[in-house]
């Protein structure tokens, strides 16, 4: 490979992260400009029109340039572009870009009023900054794009727990999702090491290549980069046993930055799986299989106990918050069942069945949608002098905001998956994907098995989980205030309330569109033999 | 997509949005006006439906929305959701069926709603509830609009589940007056027993149809109508049976046939113009639609299933007639009679016990149910309007005479009246004869002629008890000397123009209709043959006998046991005003078992109510000691365990980080240990 190929494959690479870069430059004339101005609706309209900015440079990116998948079903020749550029644009890449920056705006809104106007300019910047993460995430082709991707979401939240509220409780939250966050990242690092080193390569393209030759001949290195892998994300994603941050940052940080927490790195956690893990690379006989076949196993232990440990402990929580930290585990199990049913899904062959790893993805917008939607009410409604807490603080609401009210009672509806909410559908591909793994192939009767009892499991969570979220219904309904709220929300804050409702309900009443998107996102039309013959070609040079 | 199918979801969805929007800006903007966005988007999905049927002629084919490849090869566009086995799609249909259902609710509905301006006009200066009920109303349209247009069961059930939430909510519209709030928590629970079967039925279908499957696992696409009919005459019988009997128990409730027809006469609690809803285009006539759509399953399970069809027809119309004898209350002679003309159809869709009577049977009932729609929309229409002028006196023990206080209204409820005693040639008369000459062709066919020709005599009885008990209603309330209730105060007059417009229009259509479209121009016939019969039997094209000759012999006699219930009821309530007392004093038990309803509402509290309140008194003790300490258990479990977990999470982070070094050990232990095995 020459000079001149770098320089292309280089520019190359710009041009792909327009966006990305574009939200750079707004953050930092955020950061500049905090010194000399504080206020926050000046910075966090500038956030916003950031946002809308990098929206329409995205718009114009996926309309010039074509993804990965559009190039391999015209017949062009991709292996060179996959096996060497560190960024792809994929239908993955646009999709994940599309979801970070409108949890971004809402994210945006309903901080508006709650961020000290001192401290504005440095929130919204922290806040695009970890956007462009996420937005990166969806597209590295490349361990340490990957990795500088999902550093570059969590360093901005260190900053942005503490600038929200400065009391011990929050100092004490970011210290700890700070030490904790490094931790998971040294395991990360460690498990990305070892692939590595079994492949030579960083390029996620070459090594999964390099690695889904033959899943079941794999090095006995290839599960320990996968309990690395998984260990390192499973903080992020908070999976059980990685979850023990979550309650207590949830609860000390501010309801802004909790949100921040439930939706950011769960979902670059989330993404960051399906690309190492090779869920979205059909190279191999089977996806998701790129580390070997315990993937399935591994998923289904961590589904499990991740699920149960996490409504069991919500059921005993009175505070909100904390709450819905443990409803935030909770939901992870449930997207865990996707990444562990996925595999045993794409044996079969003939018409495809929908479920696994393009669940998870639109599992993740509905979850996001909900909880953001939920923690947007709580913020909506705490002021210093009365902040909501506990179940009793929001006793009685329907009476004072009525409006409120039944938009937290839909969200709430949907995390338990009341039909016709986005939570039901979610929940409904889930556990379908669980149960319609073919048991009459002999490779996967046993599984088959497994994933019955799982989507069990799963189900019977799911009853666990509707107590402790009509806990709160019921006392927003049936119960008289015992101290009246007397805030009224703001618009920017409704609004944020209005567009999660939004994408709840319709994600519920027409999810197909989402589910299409999802599937084209993960399976591509590519053919595997096209690609495999130049390879040898490349790695000869 | 052609152009006609593209009609299809805007006239589900224009009712939708008229209600959205009335609920929305109802109260606020629209206040005295409120009734527009409802009549427009009535009146305009009415005209689109015209284009439907327009579109049903012209192709030979079913038209269908929704779909990327229609059936038998299923792809949708606009699925609901996918997964696993389970495959359902936002898909309409509309073929000949479809068509002629779309343009009777439409059509009716609009003039129910036009005359609800009139009728609601106290709600409307008191600007209380008057979007509500036109929101509400919307809704209820949209609901059996989506039913109709339906093309598979799943989403058949959704609008089902609708139309039974919407009529919950109008009958009990004046949800202050205890009468009505139980009213309508009668008519939403019998009708949810029914659902219950309905529900059954659908699962069943889907859980037990042997389908060709592609890989395993079931074909996903077995609850469209075209693939279950399809598969249907391979089924095993049994199976077949138990869906069909399980949707019948789902018609019975939804349409109000006996033993689940109890919540209608209460209904009639909400305002008249939604009784007429309900009785007419919207609700009861759910189940009629749904036995004739499914015709098909029917068709191919065992020949009893019709028969109990048919059997439940036959007897409920003679029960409920015979209860409408004596009732001293308009609405209610007119409720019973709708359980009684609901009863007819179902007689008649039951008489498609053989091949060559499915298209005859189906031709009858649909016919009668359009007919009926017109006459019954009319009668509640007319019934509103006196009730309206009388101050909401409805007993007609109170008031007579008022053949010269409301001339129209008088004429209008005679058209109806002698529509719905089947005097030649009116609309109803047609339709009748129609299914007692299915049902009487049925007693010659090969499947239980004996059983048929019963029911065929019990037809012919129940049409003489039609007449009498129609024209006993007229005469006592149009006839005699003229008595005003006080309660009418004033205002003892005719009603508004707006009210009597409607009522004009639907008489037309009651007294014409029918004639127009099947003797004379056999025309009905025609269309459900070619675009409803050709195209829902795939494979098995049926033998075409719908005969347009008539048999005159039986027109003749049914039209004598019309003409003699109305000369009986003439001569007792106009001739002889002493005579009805004296052959009450006569038959004192009869009269009494037949005004007390067969105690039917009693046997029931008796039989259910009662044993099972008796039965929740000894639930309850077990419940409090037995049950709820069992689910606490349970309950506690979780609660338990999560105790025994809280102690982990103890806030301090260096426990944190070893916990989940720990946790990875041991994740890479057990992986180590199980791969080394």
């Amino acid at each position: 490979m020459n000079g001149s190929d770098v320089a292309v494959s280089l520019g190359g690479v710009f041009s792909l992260i327009v966006p990305e870069i574009l939200l750079l430059v707004v953050a930092c004339v955020l950061f500049v400009g905090s010194t000399i101005r504080a206020n926050r609706n000046l910075w966090g309209g500038v956030a916003v029109f950031g946002l809308f900015l990098a929206a329409y440079a995205l718009w114009l990116t996926a309309a010039k340039v074509p993804t990965i998948e559009a190039r391999a079903e015209n017949g062009e020749n991709i292996s060179t572009m996959l096996f060497t550029s560190s960024i792809l644009q994929t239908r993955l890449s646009l999709l994940v870009s599309a979801i970070a920056l409108v949890g971004g705006l809402v994210l945006v809104l309903f901080s508006w009023n709650e961020v000290p106007d001192q401290h504005a300019g440095e929130y919204h910047a922290c806040l695009l900054l970890s956007v462009a993460g996420l937005m990166v995430t969806g597209a590295a082709n490349d361990l340490i794009t990957l990795f500088l991707a999902l550093e570059l979401i969590s360093i901005p939240t260190y900053v942005l727990l503490y600038l929200l509220r400065h009391d011990r409780a929050a100092q004490e939250a970011s210290a700890k999702y700070f030490l904790l966050s490094i931790f998971s990242s040294g395991l990360l690092l460690f498990g990305f090491s070892y692939m590595y080193g079994m492949t030579g390569t960083t390029n996620i393209a070459a090594l999964l290549d390099a690695l889904a030759r033959d899943p079941n001949r794999l090095p006995a290195l290839a599960l320990v980069a996968l309990v690395m892998v998984v260990a390192g994300m499973g903080f992020k994603i908070t999976a059980v046993p990685f979850h023990f941050y979550a309650p207590d940052v949830y609860q000390g940080s501010a309801p802004a930055g909790a949100a921040f927490l439930a939706f950011m790195p769960k979902a670059a956690g989330f993404v960051a799986l399906l690309l190492v893990l090779g869920y979205t690379w059909i190279g191999g006989p089977v996806r998701g299989l790129a580390l070997g076949p315990q993937v399935p196993i591994l998923f289904l232990i961590l589904a499990a106990l991740t699920m149960c440990v996490g409504n069991v402990l919500a059921i005993l929580q009175d505070n909100v918050k904390r709450m819905l930290a443990y409803s935030s585990v909770a939901h992870a199990g449930y997207m865990l069942i996707g990444l562990a049913v996925a595999p045993d899904l794409s044996y079969s062959t003939g018409k495809p069945i929908t479920g696994g790893a393009e669940a998870v993805l639109f599992y993740l917008v509905a979850y996001s949608a909900m909880t953001l939607g939920a923690f947007a009410v709580i913020t909506l409604l705490s002021t210093p002098e009365r902040p909501v807490e506990t179940v009793d603080d929001l006793a009685g609401l329907s009476s004072s905001h009525p409006g409120v009210a039944i938009l937290m009672a839909l969200f709430l509806f949907s995390l338990i998956g009341i039909p016709l909410t986005a939570g039901f559908a979610g929940k409904f591909l889930i556990f379908f994907g669980a149960l319609a793994i073919p048991a009459d192939q002999v490779q996967l009767s046993e599984h088959a098995l497994w994933f019955w009892r799982l989507a069990l499991i799963g189900a019977v969570n799911a009853a666990i989980g509707a107590w402790y979220y009509l806990r709160i219904v019921s006392a927003m309904y049936l119960r008289t205030p015992i101290k009246p709220i007397e805030q009224h929300p703001s618009w920017p804050g409704v609004t944020a309330m209005l567009i999660c409702a939004a994408v709840t309900l319709g994600l519920g009443v027409y999810p197909w569109p989402m589910v299409k998107a999802a599937r084209a996102a993960i399976l591509s039309e590519r053919s595997t033999d096209a690609r495999t013959e130049p390879l040898a070609k490349t790695r000869n040079d | 997509m052609s152009k006609t199918s593209a009609l299809l979801p805007v006239i589900v969805a224009l009712p939708f949005l008229a209600s959205v929007f009335t609920a929305f800006f109802g109260p606020r903007l629209l206040r005295r006006h409120s009734h527009w966005p409802c009549i427009l988007a009535t009146a305009t999905a009415c005209v689109l439906s015209c284009f439907v049927l327009a579109g049903v002629v012209r192709s030979e084919q079913p038209i269908l929305a929704g779909y990327e490849e229609p059936p038998p090869s299923v792809r949708y566009d606009f699925t609901w959701m996918k997964a696993g086995s389970v495959d359902i799609g936002y898909t309409l249909r509309a073929d000949g069926l479809t068509a002629i259902m779309l343009l009777t609710v439409t059509f009716v509905a609009t003039w129910i709603a036009v005359f609800s301006i009139g009728y609601m006009s106290h709600e409307r200066e008191h600007n209380a509830g008057y979007a509500r009920f036109f929101a509400e109303m919307s809704l209820f349209i949209c609901s059996m609009l989506g039913l109709v247009l339906a093309d598979n069961f799943i989403l058949v059930y959704a609008f089902w589940e609708g139309v039974g939430l919407c009529s919950y909510l109008l009958v009990g519209f004046w949800f202050a007056k205890p009468a009505a709030a139980a009213a309508a928590r009668k008519a939403l629970l019998v009708t949810r027993l029914g659902d219950v079967g309905f529900i059954l039925g659908i699962l069943v279908l889907w859980m037990g149809f042997d389908r060709p499957a592609p890989l395993g696992g079931p074909d996903p696409s077995v609850l469209n109508f075209d693939v279950a009919f399809r598969l249907a005459p391979a089924q095993d019988p049994a199976i077949l049976a138990l869906v069909c009997l399980l949707f019948l128990c789902g018609a019975v409730g939804k349409s109000a046939q006996f033993p689940l027809y109890v919540w209608l006469p209460d209904a009639m609690e909400g305002p008249t113009p939604v009784s007429a809803l309900i009785h007419a285009a919207t609700m009861v006539t759910a189940g009629v639609y749904l036995i004739a759509r499914s015709m098909p399953l029917f068709h191919a399970a065992p020949p009893y299933v019709l028969m109990i069809v048919a059997s439940i027809g036959a007897f409920t119309a003679m029960l409920a007639a015979l209860i409408a004898l004596t009732q001293p209350d308009l609405k209610r002679v007119l409720a019973y009679s709708t359980i009684s003309q609901i009863g007819y159809m179902f007689l008649a869709l039951g008489s498609a016990s053989s091949g060559t009577l499915v298209a005859a049977a189906v031709v009858a009932g649909i016919f009668h149910l359009v007919t009926h729609a017109f006459f019954k929309a009319l009668l509640f229409l007319s019934a509103g309007s006196v009730m309206h002028a009388m101050g909401n006196v409805i007993d007609m023990r109170r008031f007579s005479g008022l053949r010269y206080a409301m001339p129209t209204t008088h004429w209008t409820f005679l058209c109806g009246a002698g529509a719905l005693a089947a005097l030649p040639p009116l609309s109803g008369f047609w339709s009748k004869d129609e299914i007692l000459g299915v049902t009487l062709k049925a007693g010659a066919a090969e499947h239980y002629p004996g059983v048929y020709v019963v029911l065929f005599l019990m037809g012919l009885l129940t049409a003489g008890l039609t007449a009498f008990y129609t024209f006993r209603a007229y005469f006592k309330t149009f006839w005699g000397e003229l008595r005003i209730p006080p309660e009418a105060g004033d205002h003892a007059h005719e009603s508004p123009e707006v009210m009597l417009v409607p009522l004009r229009v639907l008489a037309v259509g009651a007294v014409a209709l029918g004639f127009v479209i099947q003797p004379l121009t056999g025309w009905f016939s025609g269309l459900l043959e070619h675009h409803w019969a050709n195209v829902s039997f795939p494979g098995q094209p049926l033998p075409h006998v719908v005969e347009h000759g008539h048999n005159w012999v039986l027109m003749f006699i049914s039209s004598m046991f019309g003409v003699g219930g109305v000369f009986v009821a003439w001569f007792m309530y106009v001739c002889q005003p002493g005579l009805p007392e004296r052959v009450v004093r006569g038959m004192q038990g009869l009269y009494q078992m037949s005004l007390n309803k067969f105690h039917v509402d009693e046997i029931y509290y008796a039989l259910f109510a009662k044993p099972l309140s008796m039965m929740a008194s000894v639930f309850k003790v077990f419940d409090q000691y037995v049950v709820d300490s069992v689910v606490d258990l349970v309950g506690s479990v979780p609660r338990m365990i999560g105790m025994l977990l809280r102690p982990i999470q103890n806030g301090l982070v260096q426990f944190y980080a070893l916990a989940m070094m720990l946790g990875l050990t041991v994740f890479l232990g057990a992986l180590v240990i199980r791969m080394a095995r």
